[in-house]
């Protein structure tokens, strides 16, 4: 009796002290967090761990006023609750600049990136061989006694499978197998088509977006949208960084075309929409429920959505970015691709692309990618320009993309395109977001996530057809 | 049997103490110890010259008393049988002669814990948390709210360190963890975790085998300044925005958390 009692004492104990915590369990979102530290460890080095803890932290809100509200009410509430203006920090930036007489030059930048990638594919080859035949080269005769024990066959193949002829550079069963490092590879930054590089050198905000936000280390909320008297939400908030790519897209002119290639949220799209210049705005996205989701947003914060815009200045279509047919017909198009969106795979599990089950998708991403913006790129007029933007941190993604991307529109369509430079540009937004260093990118400009400015990561890249 | 035992060796040594430390009390020390404590110049000399003998008696020698005194002054006032009674209950804790007069010159406050059935009884649960009385005696010395504070809260934290940061004993009693609240012990491992600068011990990890994390003394003993550049390597703005947010989160997760049970308690 007494023994049974010690156990029954005992038992729980001992649970409870091999419970494990958070950190163990092996959820998706961890697994993405490991990937990270091992891929952006090597492209940022030290700069990591501080974006590191910024994605993991809470992101910060830029605040877009609704114009089809109540637009001086909201604004007085913001900034009465010491929400500042975009539209005067940028002023005070520009003061600032030329105080100090640096103005917007050219600046003469080495690009450091290459050397990087390149040490990190072949990283990354070396563990992949390892993982697949463990020995070294040295006991390689050792190695070739085992090695049929050792190779991966798919077991609902069956044994008869094994006889089936397969060539020595193969392994059976892992046909569709693809190796991480093959993604490293889309990133190649050798030209072989024409690309010019031009400094945009001017920016200025549209005179009828407003946008507040808290001032850097201001950690305040913001207050929660409230309805108007026009029966639409008060102001919508949107992570700060996803402000840049359609801001940067202007200058906007009256009557002009704007798609809007992967729309959804749609808070992009709102936010051109503020504007109220274009004549016609088409909002893109592959699926239904997305698109559902850009309806409802709609439908929230313009006034009469249904009735006097849906169809007529803003359409919503259904489509896949890589296949819209309307080649040459808009004079702006803003491609938010779909991406690893680093910041949300660290926080939430559900269909998370870092999932064991999405390695594949994951892994042709940047293929995806830049199919879609070269197909965006000939839907531009001659002279039309397009923002190529991520919520990746990757620079496969990013300048790997637009690479191929471009390099693509040149060999299949032989159109070529202009770079803008916005690297003066940015300095306007520097009291605002923290930027990557512009030596470390080769065509865009990355906003990195930071916890006195949480907000991205996003890169954007600003393209002109020729 | 054995508490006489003791009771004639702690005598034994204190004489002996005495011997070696005895210094007469001046009047110059005692106008040091006023100008360091204007209170104590109401009291007549008797009264010092009563209380430093019943110090010297159990071996505390004369720069260890004027500390005690000017750190707490009523105990100039007491009457020795008193005195000898606080002493006695802090000598029964087991933490060795000079240790114990180590704490209670650090802590004069000590002086004031005259339920010895209480001191005995902290003394107790806190040996079931640090092992040994040694460990005791340094979790009191680097943390004294431990004597008072409530069971609950130290637990609190004390769980935190062993569950969550998979740390040992030997590791907690260096630290002064104890004077430090949970939140603050919370923020601190979050930001270093969150930067990837500190993994809890693998379970089945060999406890003999050195972690890559800085010890717990590092991450709660040291300033703000320090903390952040030293120890985390981010600039001081990272950090203090840090603590505005993880203070956010707690409290939306203890929101959460009391939200919840209003629901389970609806559901009863």
């Amino acid at each position: 009796m007494l023994r049974i009692r010690k156990i029954l004492l005992v038992t729980p104990k001992r649970w409870k002290s091999r419970k494990s915590n958070d950190n163990d369990k092996k959820t998706t979102k961890n697994h993405a967090l490991e990937k990270m530290d091992d891929f952006y460890g090597s492209v940022f080095g030290n700069r990591w761990k501080s974006i590191r803890i910024a994605l993991l932290s809470e992101h910060k809100y830029v605040s877009v006023i609704n114009n089809f509200g109540d637009r001086e009410k909201t604004t007085a509430s913001l900034e009465n609750a010491g929400a500042i203006n975009i539209k005067d920090l940028i002023s005070l930036e520009k003061e600032k600049l030329q105080k100090e007489n640096t103005g917007l030059g050219n600046e003469k930048t080495t690009y450091k990136m290459d050397n990087v990638i390149s040490g990190i594919i072949k990283e990354q080859e070396t563990r992949e061989l390892k993982s697949i035949y463990p020995e070294s080269e040295s006991s390689e005769n050792e190695a070739r006694d085992d090695l049929e024990s050792r190779r991966i066959v798919n077991v609902e193949e069956g044994t008869g499978g094994l006889y089936e002829f397969v060539p020595a550079t193969k392994i059976k069963g892992m046909e569709d197998w693809i190796p991480e490092s093959d993604h490293y590879k889309y990133y190649k930054t050798t030209h072989d088509f024409p690309l010019s590089f031009e400094l945009e050198k001017d920016f200025s905000m549209p005179e009828n977006i407003s946008l507040y936000t808290f001032e850097m280390g201001n950690t305040t909320d913001f207050m929660s949208p409230k309805k108007c008297s026009t029966g639409v939400l008060s102001h919508y908030l949107m992570d700060g960084a996803s402000i840049l790519p359609p801001l940067l897209l202007g200058p906007f002119d009256k009557g002009e075309k704007i798609l809007d290639a992967c729309s959804a949220p749609g808070g992009k799209s709102l936010l051109m929409l503020q504007n109220i210049t274009p004549e016609l705005l088409v909002c893109n996205d592959i699926q239904e429920s997305r698109l559902k989701r850009i309806r409802k947003v709609m439908k929230e914060y313009v006034f009469d959505f249904e009735e006097k815009w849906e169809g007529k200045r803003c359409i919503l279509s259904k489509s896949d970015a890589r296949n819209l047919q309307d080649y040459g017909s808009y004079d702006k198009v803003l491609v938010d691709v779909p991406c690893t969106t680093d910041r949300h795979s660290l926080h939430v599990d559900d269909n998370n692309i870092f999932k064991g089950g999405r390695i594949k998708e994951r892994l042709r991403l940047p293929e995806m990618q830049s199919e879609i913006l070269a197909n965006c790129v000939r839907l531009l007029k001659p002279g039309g320009s397009l923002v190529y933007s991520t919520c990746s941190l990757s620079p496969v993604q990013n300048d790997g993309v637009v690479h191929m991307g471009l390099q693509k529109a040149f060999q299949d369509h032989n159109i070529t395109c202009t770079i803008k430079d916005l690297s003066s540009v940015i300095r306007l937004f520097t009291n605002i977001f923290k930027f990557e260093n512009s030596q470390n990118l080769k065509y865009g400009q990355l906003v990195l996530p930071y916890l006195p400015a949480n907000f991205g990561p996003m890169y954007f890249c600003k393209i002109v057809r020729n | 049997m054995l508490n006489a035992f003791r009771r004639s060796f702690s005598r034994n040594l204190s004489s002996q103490a005495k011997k070696k430390t005895e210094v007469t009390l001046t009047d110059d020390l005692i106008g040091q110890a006023i100008e360091a404590e204007p209170s104590l110049s109401k009291i007549s000399k008797d009264f010092w010259e009563r209380c430093h003998e019943t110090f010297q008696n159990h071996g505390i020698a004369t720069e260890s008393f004027l500390r005690i005194v000017t750190g707490n002054p009523p105990v100039l006032t007491r009457h020795p049988k008193q005195i000898v009674h606080v002493l006695e209950n802090w000598r029964s804790c087991q933490f060795g002669e000079y240790s114990f007069h180590l704490l209670i010159t650090k802590y004069p406050e000590f002086l004031d814990v005259t339920d010895g059935s209480y001191l005995i009884q902290r003394v107790t649960y806190l040996k079931e948390l640090a092992c040994t009385n040694k460990n005791v005696w340094k979790l009191l010395m680097n943390s004294p709210g431990l004597i008072k504070e409530n069971s609950a809260a130290i637990e609190d934290r004390y769980q935190y360190l062993t569950s969550v940061m998979r740390l040992d004993v030997p590791e907690i009693v260096k630290s002064e963890v104890f004077s430090k609240s949970l939140e603050v012990l919370k923020t601190r491992h979050m930001f270093l975790d969150r930067l990837g600068l500190f993994k809890p011990r693998s379970i089945r990890a060999d406890p003999d085998e050195p972690t890559k994390n800085h010890r717990l003394y590092q991450i709660v003993d040291s300033s703000d300044k320090s903390f952040a550049t030293k120890i985390a390597r981010v600039t001081l703005f990272e950090w203090e925005t840090f603590q505005d947010l993880y203070r956010k989160e707690l409290r939306e997760a203890e929101e959460e958390m009391d939200g919840d049970d209003d629901d389970e308690s609806d559901e009863e």
